[in-house]
């Protein structure tokens, strides 16, 4: 019941004409990004957080816009799956499958129409899931010392590679370079100048939200320039809508099992958005499947958005209830509370609950903005998405600027973010993931206080790193996060594989 | 070819090394040394980068293929030319600085230099007033001020 009366008061937080106000304008620019081929999630929200700051928001709405960004970009990337075959983002990949075939058989309006409906349910049971279980994960994340909080800063790196990642070796090398990045700086606890060099723009350390843009934002840039990327793709011409509410009764069922898995798989380390779509697509294939799966069953276009919104949404248990994001896109909103002075974590909900539970509220506003945007709306957004990225990254590419250079009025910053772009670059092409190094740079701080407090409270002995029963399960899991993806990885993607060539041959 | 993996392991490997040493060379901080200083956690970073890096270079993964030699020609002139936008802010101004990157790369893009120029000064503009105007952040006029 205090869980209950608390909502009440975050509604009262977002219903405010303010926050309604943010929450659209947020769900407006979610969805252009998450449409828009190349701007992932993580890339919007980052270019994002800079405005957001020098604007002087308060935290509260920055959050709302933010998490509405996010969860508007989740909608948007199912409208490039569905009309170019091409996934916006890894976990939009299984929405192909059965929503390109549906758009190929002139059915592009409904398609799109069942997965924003399967994406608000997905979303909204994944939102229900957040507001019981976060405040009990929070409660226990209270007992957590600080040797607990090593293990588990170990264990969301040894995670993040999910279990589809590829080469482990390069999340933990991405991990640690990262985390070096964060150690350059004055020594917060000694005051000992690190690899500073005697520079002073180093001695604050190197702003991470200077380094997600550049890593994210101006890499990207690079990528479409080498691919010739810039004229765009064909897509499927969309059609005028036919939705019967027999159409909807159909895939609710649907709906409401991939947001239940997928909540669960977005609240497990390492499992993420996208196997949260492949285990509700697989699920329900093998559930109702009579041979029309892979042809363009609506059905088949609903299981996999309700998963990955459902995911999306459950990512965001650990990362506000532990401070461990679980994505690339939640270590984004994480670098976000960091910048505005919250930190996240079980005090998070003691301490700020107007805001938490402001932004909870603020997530079913948004999704039912979301919905209502999306069903009358696509249209807009599927022009939009016809603009050719050739005069579109450029403008993207000002934008990210002038927020960084709006922060603090430096050009010093922005040389700052063209090097992290080149950085970027260097480590796509070498296969290293981004999403560590962010992570790194973000956790840092923390994960050095916690190790430094473990070990001046036991005098030096690592040992104490082990030693209760909670951080030895902690390692245990974060050891299996490491290995088992080595079992497993290759069966799991060989199966993605195999069902998404299954669908080129039709 | 593997060979990616195996000179970035080195670079990588290199960096360790160099990391873990200047850690140890940090002065000893005020009020003496305690059993873990602010190079207990970057000593036992540049431990796992060194592991790691090793493992890079014995198990290099296949190489995803670099651009011919043009294309990183091309994307350093990029880089320059946005370094040059970011240089050019204050002491130009934003209009013409922005005018001239927009242009620039959507132009490289494959756009015509007709439409470039368009987008160019059409964005920077719109994004000169939307920030000075409506969201109140000041950006440099520079040359134009007068």
């Amino acid at each position: 019941m205090e869980t209950m009366s608390l909502l009440m008061h975050g509604f009262a937080v977002a219903l405010t004409p303010e926050s309604i106000m943010f929450a659209i304008i947020g769900a407006i620019l979610g969805t252009l990004i998450g449409a828009l081929p190349g701007l992932g999630p993580a890339n919007g929200v980052a270019i994002l957080i800079p405005l957001a700051f020098s604007l002087g928001l308060s935290p509260t709405s920055s959050l709302i816009l933010l998490t509405s960004v996010y969860a508007g970009a989740m909608y948007g990337g199912r409208i490039s799956s569905i009309l170019l075959n091409i996934p916006g983002d890894e976990p939009a990949m299984m929405t192909c499958l059965d929503g390109y075939p549906m758009a190929l058989k002139g059915k592009a309006a409904e398609a799109l129409a069942i997965s924003a409906i399967a994406s608000f349910i997905g979303s909204f049971i994944a939102t229900i899931g957040l507001v019981i279980l976060a405040p009990i994960l929070s409660k226990f994340a209270l007992k957590f010392g600080p040797a607990e909080y090593f293990a588990l800063f170990a264990l969301a790196f040894a995670t993040l590679g999910g279990v589809t990642g590829k080469n482990q070796f390069k999340t933990v090398m991405a991990a640690s370079i990262g985390l070096m990045i964060s150690t350059v700086g004055i020594d917060i606890s000694t005051g000992v100048q690190r690899y500073t060099f005697n520079t002073l723009e180093l001695f604050e350390g190197v702003d991470f939200i200077i380094a997600i843009v550049g890593l994210f934002a101006i890499s990207e840039l690079f990528f479409f320039l080498e691919r010739h990327a810039g004229d765009g793709l064909k897509q499927v011409a969309i059609n005028k809508l036919k939705l019967t509410a027999r159409d909807v009764l159909h895939v609710l069922p649907t709906s409401i099992r991939g947001g239940i898995l997928g909540f669960v798989a977005g609240v497990l380390p390492g499992a993420g958005a996208s196997l949260g779509s492949f285990i509700s697509y697989s699920l329900e294939k093998k559930v109702s499947d009579k041979g029309e799966f892979g042809t363009g069953d609506p059905r088949g276009v609903a299981a996999p958005e309700a998963g990955n919104n459902g995911a999306a949404s459950g990512a965001l248990v650990p990362m506000l209830t532990l401070g461990v994001p679980g994505s690339g896109t939640t270590a984004v909103l994480l670098a976000m509370l960091i910048s505005l002075n919250i930190s996240p974590g079980p005090m998070l909900f003691t301490h700020n609950p107007d805001l938490v539970w402001g932004v909870i509220a603020a997530m079913f506003v948004g999704n039912l903005v979301l919905l209502l945007l999306n069903i009358p709306m696509v249209g807009i957004f599927v022009k939009l998405l016809s603009v050719p990225p050739k005069y579109l990254m450029p403008v993207v590419t000002l934008i990210a600027s002038v927020g960084i250079y709006s922060v603090s009025h430096s050009p010093t910053d922005l040389y700052f973010m063209v090097a992290f772009g080149v950085m970027g670059y260097v480590l796509r092409k070498v296969g290293i993931p981004l999403v560590p190094v962010i992570l790194g740079l973000l956790l840092g701080p923390e994960m050095e206080k916690s190790l430094r407090h473990t070990l001046v409270l036991s005098d030096g002995d690592w040992s104490a790193l082990f030693s209760s029963g909670l951080s030895i399960g902690l390692w245990s899991v974060a050891v299996l996060g490491l290995v088992l993806p080595l079992i497993l990885g290759p069966v799991i993607r060989a199966k993605m594989r195999k069902s998404k060539d299954a669908v080129k041959d039709v | 070819m593997r060979i990616n993996d195996r000179v970035f392991g080195m670079l990588m490997l290199v960096l360790a090394v160099a990391y873990g040493w200047e850690a140890t060379q940090f002065p000893i901080p005020f009020g003496g040394q305690e059993s873990v200083g602010p190079e207990t956690f970057p000593i036992l970073l540049s431990v796992i980068l060194a592991i790691s890096s090793v493992y890079m270079m014995v198990k290099p993964d296949q190489d995803e293929k670099w651009s011919p030699l043009p294309m990183l020609i091309e994307l350093l002139v990029v880089v320059l030319s946005i370094l040059l936008f970011a240089w050019a802010i204050e002491p130009i101004g934003f209009i013409p600085a922005a005018t001239f990157v927009v242009c620039f790369l959507s132009w490289r893009m494959g756009a015509s230099f007709v439409r470039s120029l368009t987008t160019g000064v059409i964005t920077s503009l719109v994004i000169f007033f939307l920030f000075n105007n409506v969201l109140e952040l000041a950006l440099p006029l520079g040359l134009l001020e007068l």
